[in-house]
């Protein structure tokens, strides 16, 4: 099909379910530019979510979406991928849901490098069930389960990625649009597992991380004209310095992905012939006689 | 133990009760084509290949098999057992007693030595150590010989101890001198001519050592080879395995679990060569919810698991069954709960496949009873899954699929795929999809990524039949009642129960899965002594058989249900099909062992009176 598409023809009738101000619609319509841009189609598009606010946003990408349990939203796209490595797949989901319940999915996502894009949607509280402190909160944070401060250091999602194998880890920001298409653009062509970061102020219940604070505490590693992000180390020391928040790709690495390593046919299983195997079925039966 | 009708067996019967083949010490007779060998020692001694080995010997010379592993829950050291039965009648189990043993170490003796027949024999490698006194139990023949001696001095190689042991053995109940020699050859020969050699002369001074020793002092057991027709020998994962491929499985993510290993390792060995791809995953978390991703992509897709892993999957598996994704779980349970005992075997998760789960949702547990069943079955579970769009479990259990029987070749030809309503490219115009369609079956036609004008949310939150997610009251009722109708819809499609026996005996067992063979036994050991009776094998357990269990109960004046629980999960799903049943007892064994006939045998002969045993015409 030679049609242009629009960012609007991967747009479902479903009305959000997000405030008004949420960062997760920054999130949203750039996923869509950049699925218009990259000339895909909806229906080669697999879309999974995870639960929470973010989870939400496979209701309102028009695709094959998937919105499944809470955390579990990599094991499900690595395996549609697997099935049909035709298709862009892509996942979504929180912090709460990547790094908390879903934290031992993505160590192994990382280590496996399918060829999908996750991105994770880092409001650092828990919005859906009413602002409890997540793992992405910074230590002392004050909320519903934490009244007298979180007692834990939050996670730091992209050194992690970084540890575990991660070969494409990116961070936005949803209130830079432009920015945000570029990198979900550039991880969705990475040939390999691409974590996109973006921060995604919840309005409604932190009210610590608010856009204004982004904005003060963020800085474009682009800006530096020096910085190469296929230097691993340097990438370690960005991601963990302490002060301004990186945006853009910190580091991006080519090596082979689970589907070449997992010696997926170049027919998609989900095409592979189920009859006509008699002969050969038959014979598997001789090793028993 | 009689308070409401159940026969607890907390201690084994002792096997010198065995009736019906008991010879009191005395060598008066020969017994042919039924025994059974026990290879007791250290795990990871070899025992297994030399059990194999002799497993195919039986099947070559026209006998039918079964193998029993009592393994502990490590690789080295600690007691194991191998057990080896042969006989002339199909799908039996373990027997009552231990005819052979073949004991490395005197802590095998002492274990096993009150599960013997009278008038069997021990083989009892002395090299290291001789038997204390007392344990010679004088209606047991002795073959006491250096075994590990005789390997390392006259063969320069202890390892083949075991292979002494063969050769000792084919000697005394009379294996076929050629077929040991070719299987030894056939099984040794990937490892080169010199270990082939060494093997073969391992043979040779096994019988030998019989011939110079004990020529006067006969085993007791012999053996008359019969035509041996064309038959498989095969383990019962790997017959799972086997059918999942032949069904069009191309997906596989598991967690490695005894007992359920066996089917990840023979998928990832097999599958790959047929286009599949199988994935070790992180956890069984990750497992489910890739075989449900698999799924949905239109991957025909299992996992296997063992109770603890079950567990694991629960939240899951509701998942698929409301977003009507198709998926097979083979479940090999072990005795729980928690850790429990891994390489045991029980029946004790059968409430957690029918009942686990928040919210209510469509299911099939489909139980096989023999290795063969378990293939079948096994392509059963993939129509049934993708016809109904419903997870659909295969339970299995130890005793049942890491053991090995002889059966007739599986037949691929009679094996059809059907995908259900799965909607190839065209089919759809856009924008007018409704992947969750009311039907009248409850079953709505499925696009899968990539078909065009399919596009749609797959969520687990409760949805409308566009998919788009909605707590509507009125929608709410009507997605369960579609959902939950396909348990009626399925009703004729799903595999019938099995009747054995007698189908007018007033005398009615109950049972499933791996009991099946024990069960037979007691039924042919019953009927010995004029005890005519009916056995119901189940092989649809959800949603359960209730007219099949209704009808087979109505006119028994006795039922019998036997099962490897405490807290006779079977026998209350039967009462609340049949309501309040007198006649309703209870067998049950929960020891991690796998039931003997004569304890099925047993608690029935004692029951039923004698007057009431007339078979109705």
């Amino acid at each position: 099909m030679a049609t242009v598409l629009t960012p609007k023809d991967f747009a479902t009738a479903t009305p959000s379910w997000w405030c008004a101000g949420c960062g997760d619609y920054g999130v949203l319509s750039a996923l869509k530019s950049a699925l218009a841009d990259l000339g895909l189609q909806p229906k080669d598009v697999a879309f999974v979510s995870g639960i929470g606010c973010s989870g939400k946003i496979s209701g309102y990408v028009h695709s094959y979406a998937f919105h499944g349990v809470h955390g579990r939203a990599l094991p499900v796209a690595t395996a549609v991928k697997l099935a049909n490595h035709e298709l862009t797949v892509i996942a979504a989901g929180g912090d709460g849901d990547g790094y908390a319940i879903g934290a031992g999915h993505f160590v192994h996502a990382l280590r496996r490098n399918a060829d999908i894009t996750y991105i994770v949607m880092d409001n650092q509280t828990y919005g859906l069930t009413k602002g409890q402190s997540s793992p992405t909160s910074a230590t002392g944070y004050v909320a519903g389960t934490s009244p007298n401060g979180s007692a834990e250091a939050p996670i730091n999602g992209l050194a992690l990625g970084l540890a575990a194998g991660g070969t494409f880890l990116a961070r936005g920001f949803s209130a830079q649009p432009k920015a945000l298409v570029e990198l979900l653009k550039a991880a969705v062509r990475h040939r390999g597992f691409s974590v996109v970061e973006v921060m995604s102020p919840c309005v409604t219940f932190n009210k610590i991380n608010t856009y204004a604070w982004f904005k003060e505490n963020v800085h474009d590693i682009a800006a530096d004209a020096e910085y190469d992000p296929s230097d691993r180390t340097h990438a370690f020391d960005v991601l963990t310095r302490t002060g301004r928040i990186p945006l853009g790709i910190v580091y991006r690495e080519e090596r082979p992905t689970f589907e070449d390593l997992s010696h997926i046919p170049e027919q998609p299983l989900v095409r592979q012939p189920l009859t006509g195997l008699r002969d050969r079925l038959e014979a598997l039966q001789r090793a028993y006689r | 133990m009689r308070g409401h009708g159940a026969f607890r067996l907390e201690h084994r019967i002792p096997a010198v009760h065995a009736y019906g083949f008991a010879r009191q010490g005395v060598r008066n007779s020969v017994v042919l084509n039924e025994i059974e060998i026990m290879f007791g020692g250290q795990a990871g001694d070899g025992s297994l290949t030399t059990g194999d080995l002799i497993a195919g010997v039986f099947k070559r010379m026209g006998l039918e098999v079964y193998t029993y592993k009592d393994f502990p829950s490590r690789i080295r050291g600690g007691h194991t057992n191998y057990v080896i039965r042969a006989c002339e009648q199909p799908d039996y189990g373990k027997a009552d007693a231990v005819d052979g043993l073949v004991a490395f170490d005197v802590e095998a003796v002492e274990a096993h030595i009150e599960e013997m027949r009278p008038g069997g024999f021990v083989v009892f490698d002395n090299t290291s150590e001789a038997l204390p006194d007392g344990v010679r139990r004088a209606d047991i023949f002795w073959y006491e010989i250096p075994l590990a001696r005789i390997a390392k001095v006259d063969l320069g190689l202890e390892l083949v101890r075991n292979t002494i042991s063969l050769g000792v053995l084919a000697k005394l109940i009379g294996m076929d001198p050629k077929i040991v020699r070719d299987d030894v050859a056939a099984v040794y020969g990937r490892k080169g001519q010199k270990v082939v050699d060494i093997n073969l002369r391992a043979i040779e001074a096994g019988e030998r050592y019989i011939e110079e020793h004990f020529a006067g002092q006969p085993a007791g057991y012999g053996l008359v080879a019969k035509a041996d027709r064309d038959r498989l020998i095969m383990m019962g994962n790997d017959a799972i395995a086997y059918g999942a491929l032949v069904a069009g499985c191309r997906f596989m993510a598991g967690y490695p679990i005894t007992p359920a290993t066996d089917v990840l390792e023979w998928m990832a060995k097999y599958a790959p060569a047929f286009g599949g791809v199988v994935v070790q995953a992180e956890d069984e978390l990750s497992a489910i919810n890739m075989t449900i991703g698999a799924s949905f992509a239109g991957v025909r897709s299992m996992t296997a698991t063992s109770g603890p892993g079950q567990a694991l999957m629960t939240e899951a598996i509701g998942l698929a069954a409301v977003l009507e994704i198709p998926i097979v779980v083979v479940e090999c349970a072990r005795a729980g709960p928690s850790t429990g005992m891994p390489t045991k075997t029980e029946q004790s998760n059968l409430n957690h496949l029918i009942f686990s789960g928040h919210g209510e949702i469509p299911r099939v547990v489909l139980a096989p009873g023999t290795v063969e069943e378990s293939f079948y079955l096994t392509v059963d579970a993939f129509n049934l899954a993708e016809r109904f769009q419903v997870p659909v479990f295969i339970l299995s259990e130890q005793a049942l699929c890491q053991s090995k029987a002889t059966l007739p070749p599986l037949d691929i030809e009679s094996v059809r795929v059907d995908r259900g309503r799965l909607i190839a490219d065209g089919e759809l115009t856009f924008g007018e999809y409704k992947r969750f369609a009311f039907t009248d079956d409850g079953v709505s036609p499925r696009a899968i990524p990539g078909v065009p004008g399919g596009m749609h949310l797959a969520a687990g939150s409760e949805h409308n039949d566009f998919g788009v997610i909605t707590e509507s009251a009125k929608n709410r009722a009507r997605m369960m009642d579609k959902r939950m109708h396909k348990l009626h819809a399925m009703r004729d499609e799903l595999p019938k129960a099995r009747v054995l026996g007698d189908p007018h005996a007033s005398v009615a067992i109950i049972g499933y899965g791996s009991n099946r063979g024990p069960i037979a036994e007691a039924q042919d050991c019953l009927s010995r002594d004029d005890i005519v009776t009916r056995f119901l094998q189940l092989r649809t357990l959800w949603p359960f058989p209730d007219d099949e269990v209704r009808d087979f109960v109505a006119s028994a004046d006795h039922v019998f249900v036997v099962e490897n629980n405490y807290t006779g999960q079977l026998e209350r799903l039967i009462r609340y099909t049949t309501g309040p049943l007198p006649s309703l007892h209870s067998i049950r064994k929960y020891d991690g062992r796998p039931f003997l006939p004569i304890e099925i045998a047993e608690p029935i002969r004692r029951l039923v009176p004698t007057a009431s045993l007339e078979v109705r015409r």
